[in-house]
C-alpha cells in the first residue's frame, strides 16, 4: 500500500474561462491531517469540492490509493471513501440526528426504533455526545458538526474534508473538534481542513498546504511554519505589519452622543442591551458569532423585521427612534453596511455606478422624479475613484467584481447618502488583503471626518486595530468598555467568553 | 477566452422571423394585408396585459389577477352606461374600482406577505365573482347608446394605423417611460433584482410594490377597455380563458426573467410578436382550440425552462463567486 492516499496532478478547474485553481499538484498521505490555507479567493474550496466530486476538474488527473478517478458527484466521491462535512448545510434540519446519520441508507421498512438503538451505539463508538432522538434544527452548531462528522465515518470515509469548520464554533467546541479530529486520525482516516486561522492550522494540522490566486505556493511539515511564514507564503510579500497595524497610537475623543440603547431586547439574540455610540471615533463591537451584536444594530437600522423588536428604548441625538423598515432610518442618516453582501448588498444585475445612484436616490428622492444619466455617471465616478474601486469601467455589474471591490461598491452606496452613523457590520470579510488596507483607511477617515462609526468585528486584530473604544458583548448584550489604551487581546477575549 | 453568445432578445427575435418567414411561404392567406391587420388588433390587447404583466414580473413577482381587471372594470362601465349612468361617472368609477383592488393586491403581497401567485389567484377569482354576481346582468356586457363615441378606442384607424394598435404603442411608451426613466421604476428594477438589498439601501420597497399592482391593474384595465371597444361589447366571461397564459408566454418569451429585475417593454413587444404569429398561423391552419392548448403549452413550458437556465435565482448565481 502506498503512503499517498489521495493526489491530485496538475489539477485545473476553469469557471467561464477564468482558473480557480491552475496546474496544482496536492498529495494527502494516509492518516494525516493536511491544512489548506490562503486567501480568499486562493482556490481552497475549488480544490476541496474537486476532491468532494462537488465540481469536475476542466484537466488534469486524480487518483485515489493510486487507481485513477474522477468522480463527478459526491455520491461518487462518497464511495470512493471521501467525503466532505460542510458548514452544517447538509443535514436535513426537521429529521431526527439518527434519520440524518443513515438517510439513504434506509430499508424498505424502516423501523425507526432500530436506527436509534444503531445510532445510539455508534454515536457512542465515538464518544460523541449527541441525542440520536433530537431534531437537528434544535442543535448548536458543534453537535451539528459532530452529527455531520459521525455520517462521515459511518460512511466508512477514508478522507474528510473539512471546510472552516471552526468558524461557529466557541473556543471550548474547538477544543473538542481538535480531540476529534486528532482521535479520526488514530482511526487512520485522513483529514484535509480549509482555515483562516492560522494558529489553528499551525496547532493541528501535521502538513500545511499554501495556495495563492489558484496556484500551488508550498506544502510543508506545521513545524517548519510559523505564523509570518504562512502569511508571507499566501500574500507573497510581508504583510503582517501593515495589515493590521499594530496597536493604535492616538485615540480619538469622543464627541457628541449619537446613538443611545437601553435596554434592548429581542428574543433570544439580545437581552437587555445597553450601549452608546459617540461621533469622531470609531467604536469597535467585538464578540463571538450569536453575540447578539449584529441582531442589535439591525434593530437600530430598521433591518430587522418588527416582528421581532420586543422591547427597549433607542435614542438617535437624544431623540427616541423605532424603525420598523430601513427606510426611515436612512433618512435620519444611519447607515448599515451589511455583513452578507451576497445576499443584501448589492444590486448584481446593475452597473456599478447604478448601484450608488440608487442609493442617492432612497436618500435624496427630492427633485429626483426623473433619472439622471448624467448623475449617475457623475457619481459613480466621484465613488468609483475615491474608493479605488478596481473594475474593467464604469458599467460593469457588481457581481463581476472580486470581494475586496463588491465590499467598496456595498460601502459607497452607504457612503452617498451621507450617513451621521455608519455600521460596518464584518466590514473585511471575503474580502482580499489589498483591499482590507484601504477599507480600514476608509474607516478610519470617516471618523476623522466627525462621523460616528460603528465596526462590528469577530476577528479581535481588526477590532484592536480600528477601535478607539471598544464594547465586547456576550450572549446577547455588551458586557465590558475598553478604551483602546487599557485593551488588550487577552482581556478582551475573556470577557467575550466569560 | 470569451464565449460567443447570443442574448435573449435576439434569439427570440430570431424565432419570430423564421415563424413570419415559414408562415409567409407555407400558409396561404398568412401574408396578405388584410390578415397582417387582423393579427396585429388581436394582439393588440394581448400586448397591453403584456406590459402590465412586465412590470410585476421585473419588481420579482406576478399577477394572475390581470384578467380580472381586463373584464369587470370595463364590463362596469359598460353596465352602468346601460343603467343610465352617465360615461364620465362610469369611467370613473372604474378606475376606482381598478385602484381599490390594485391596493388590495399590493397590501397583500408587500404587507400581509402573501406570495404574488397565490395572492392574485385568490383576488383575481374573487373580483370576477364579484362582477358576475353583483355588477353585471348577463354574462356578456352589452354597448348602449350612451357608450357611442367610445368604440373609436378600439375601432379605426389614426393616420391609417388600425387604432387598438396606437392604443398598445401609447401604452408602450408610457410603461417604458415609467420604467427607464422615473426614480419608481428604478426602484422597481431594484426590487426585482434583489429585494434584500433595495430594503437595505433605504428603497421604500412595499409602497413601490404596491405602486406595481396598482399600475398594473390600471393597464389592464385600459386594455379591457380598448377590447370593449373594439367588439362592441364585454364577454366577462373572458376569465375562464387562458388568455392568461397567452399574457405569461408574451412575457416570459419575450425575455423578461422571472427571477426579476431584467427586460423591458421591448422585450413584451418582441414576446407579443412571437405569440400574436404564432396564434394567427394556428387560426389559419385550423388547428382546434384544443390543439393550440396542447402547442401553447410545450411552447410555454419550453420558455420557462430556458428561463431558469438563462436566468437562475440568486441562489445558484451567488455560488460562482465562491471559488
Amino acid at each position: 500500500m502506498s503512503d499517498i492516499m489521495l493526489s491530485l496532478r496538475k489539477a485545473t478547474k476553469l469557471y467561464a474561462g477564468v482558473p480557480a485553481i491552475n496546474g496544482v499538484d496536492f498529495d494527502l498521505r494516509r492518516g494525516e491531517i493536511h491544512a489548506l490555507v490562503g486567501e480568499n479567493g486562493a482556490g481552497k474550496s475549488t480544490l476541496t469540492k474537486v476532491m468532494a466530486g462537488v465540481v469536475t476538474l476542466t484537466s488534469g488527473a486524480m487518483t485515489v490509493d493510486g487507481v485513477d478517478v474522477a468522480p463527478r458527484t459526491p455520491l461518487e466521491a462518497r464511495n470512493l471513501g471521501i467525503a466532505m462535512v460542510f458548514q452544517e448545510n447538509s443535514l436535513v434540519p426537521t429529521m431526527t440526528v439518527a434519520q440524518n446519520l443513515f438517510l439513504g441508507q434506509e430499508q424498505f421498512y424502516n423501523r425507526l426504533r432500530g436506527i436509534y438503538i444503531a445510532a445510539q451505539q455508534f454515536l457512542q463508538s465515538l464518544n460523541f455526545d449527541v441525542t440520536p432522538t433530537a431534531t437537528v434544527s434544535g442543535l448548536g452548531a458543534a453537535k451539528k458538526q459532530m452529527v455531520e462528522i459521525a455520517r462521515a465515518v459511518l460512511h466508512r470515509a477514508k478522507v474528510i474534508i473539512f471546510d472552516e469548520p471552526t468558524a461557529s464554533l466557541t473556543p471550548e467546541e474547538k477544543k473538542y473538534f481538535f480531540d476529534l479530529v486528532r482521535d479520526l486520525k488514530k482511526r487512520g482516516v485522513s483529514i484535509v481542513f480549509i482555515s483562516h486561522a492560522l494558529e489553528e492550522a499551525l496547532l493541528l494540522a501535521d502538513r500545511i498546504t499554501v495556495l495563492r490566486d489558484g496556484k500551488h505556493v508550498v506544502t510543508d511539515d506545521a513545524a517548519k511554519f510559523d505564523r509570518a511564514a504562512i502569511v508571507q507564503a499566501m500574500v507573497g510579500r510581508d504583510l503582517s505589519n501593515t495589515l493590521y497595524g499594530a496597536r493604535k497610537s492616538n485615540v480619538r475623543p469622543a464627541g457628541a452622543r449619537v446613538l443611545t440603547v437601553q435596554n434592548l431586547k429581542m428574543a433570544p439574540m439580545v437581552k437587555n442591551n445597553s450601549l452608546s455610540v459617540f461621533a469622531g471615533q470609531i467604536t469597535g463591537v467585538f464578540g463571538l458569532v450569536g453575540a447578539g451584536r449584529t441582531e442589535t444594530f439591525k434593530i437600530v437600522s430598521g433591518v430587522l423585521k418588527r416582528d421581532f423588536f420586543h422591547g427597549g428604548e433607542i435614542l438617535l441625538h437624544d431623540k427616541p427612534v423605532r424603525y420598523r423598515v430601513p427606510a426611515p432610518a436612512v433618512k435620519a442618516g444611519i447607515a448599515y453596511v451589511t455583513e452578507d453582501r451576497k445576499v443584501e448588498g448589492f444590486f448584481e444585475t446593475s452597473s456599478i455606478a447604478r448601484n450608488i445612484y440608487l442609493g442617492l436616490l432612497s436618500k435624496f428622492p427630492k427633485g429626483r422624479m426623473m433619472l439622471s444619466r448624467r448623475e449617475t455617471e457623475t457619481v459613480g465616478k466621484r465613488w468609483i475613484k475615491k474608493l479605488g474601486v478596481r473594475a474593467i469601467g464604469d458599467h460593469g455589474k457588481v457581481v463581476e467584481l472580486s470581494g475586496g471591490n463588491q465590499q467598496k461598491v456595498v460601502i459607497a452606496k452607504s457612503l452617498v447618502q451621507e450617513p451621521d452613523l455608519i455600521i460596518f457590520d464584518e466590514p473585511t470579510r471575503g474580502v482580499d488583503v489589498g483591499a482590507i488596507v484601504e477599507i480600514h483607511e476608509l474607516i478610519n477617515q470617516l471618523a476623522d471626518e466627525g462621523k460616528a462609526v460603528v465596526v462590528i468585528s469577530s476577528y479581535l486584530p481588526e477590532i484592536m486595530a480600528l477601535s478607539d473604544r471598544i464594547l465586547v458583548s456576550r450572549q446577547g448584550k455588551v458586557v465590558e468598555e475598553f478604551s483602546a489604551q487599557d485593551a488588550t487581546e487577552e482581556r478582551i477575549m475573556y470577557a467575550a467568553i466569560h | 477566452m470569451k464565449r460567443f453568445r447570443f442574448n435573449q432578445q435576439e434569439i427570440v427575435f430570431a424565432v419570430f422571423a423564421l415563424l413570419f418567414l415559414v408562415f409567409s411561404i407555407f400558409l396561404r392567406g398568412f401574408l396578405t394585408a388584410d390578415n397582417m391587420l387582423t393579427l396585429l388588433q388581436n394582439v393588440a390587447v394581448l400586448g397591453i396585459l403584456g406590459l402590465a404583466m412586465a412590470i410585476v414580473v421585473i419588481g420579482r413577482g406576478i399577477d394572475i389577477s390581470l384578467i380580472a381587471a381586463l373584464a369587470v372594470p370595463p364590463g362596469l362601465v359598460l353596465q352602468m352606461v346601460q343603467n343610465g349612468h352617465s360615461l364620465p361617472a362610469s369611467l370613473l368609477a372604474a378606475v376606482l374600482l381598478t385602484i381599490a383592488f390594485g391596493l388590495i393586491n399590493g397590501w397583500l403581497i408587500a404587507y400581509a406577505e402573501v406570495p404574488s401567485l397565490f395572492a392574485t389567484l385568490a383576488t383575481g377569482l374573487l373580483l370576477a365573482g364579484l362582477g358576475q354576481t353583483a355588477l353585471f346582468q348577463l354574462d356578456v356586457v352589452q354597448w348602449s347608446p350612451g357608450m357611442d363615441g367610445f368604440e373609436r378606442l378600439g375601432q379605426g384607424t389614426i393616420l391609417g394605423i388600425p387604432t387598438s394598435i396606437v392604443m398598445f404603442a401609447l401604452a408602450c411608451i408610457a410603461v417604458s417611460f415609467l420604467l427607464r426613466q422615473t426614480r419608481w421604476g428604478a426602484y422597481i428594477y431594484a426590487i426585482g433584482d434583489n429585494p434584500y438589498a433595495a430594503r437595505v439601501t433605504g428603497i421604500p420597497s412595499r409602497p413601490i410594490i404596491v405602486l406595481q399592482y396598482v399600475v398594473a391593474a390600471l393597464i389592464g384595465c385600459f386594455a379591457g377597455l380598448v377590447m370593449a371597444a373594439s367588439v362592441n361589447s364585454m364577454p366577462t366571461r373572458i376569465f375562464n380563458s387562458t388568455l392568461i397564459y397567452d399574457v405569461i408566454l408574451v412575457v416570459v418569451l419575450g425575455g423578461i426573467g422571472l427571477s426579476g429585475g431584467r427586460g423591458g417593454v421591448l422585450n413584451v413587444v418582441i414576446g407579443t410578436l412571437v405569440i400574436g404569429t404564432m396564434l394567427n398561423g394556428m387560426t389559419i391552419m385550423d388547428i382546434s382550440y384544443a390543439g393550440q392548448n396542447l402547442i401553447k403549452g410545450v411552447v410555454l413550458l419550453l420558455a420557462v425552462i430556458t428561463d431558469s437556465f438563462l436566468n437562475p435565482r440568486n441562489e445558484e448565481t451567488a455560488q460562482q463567486g465562491d471559488i
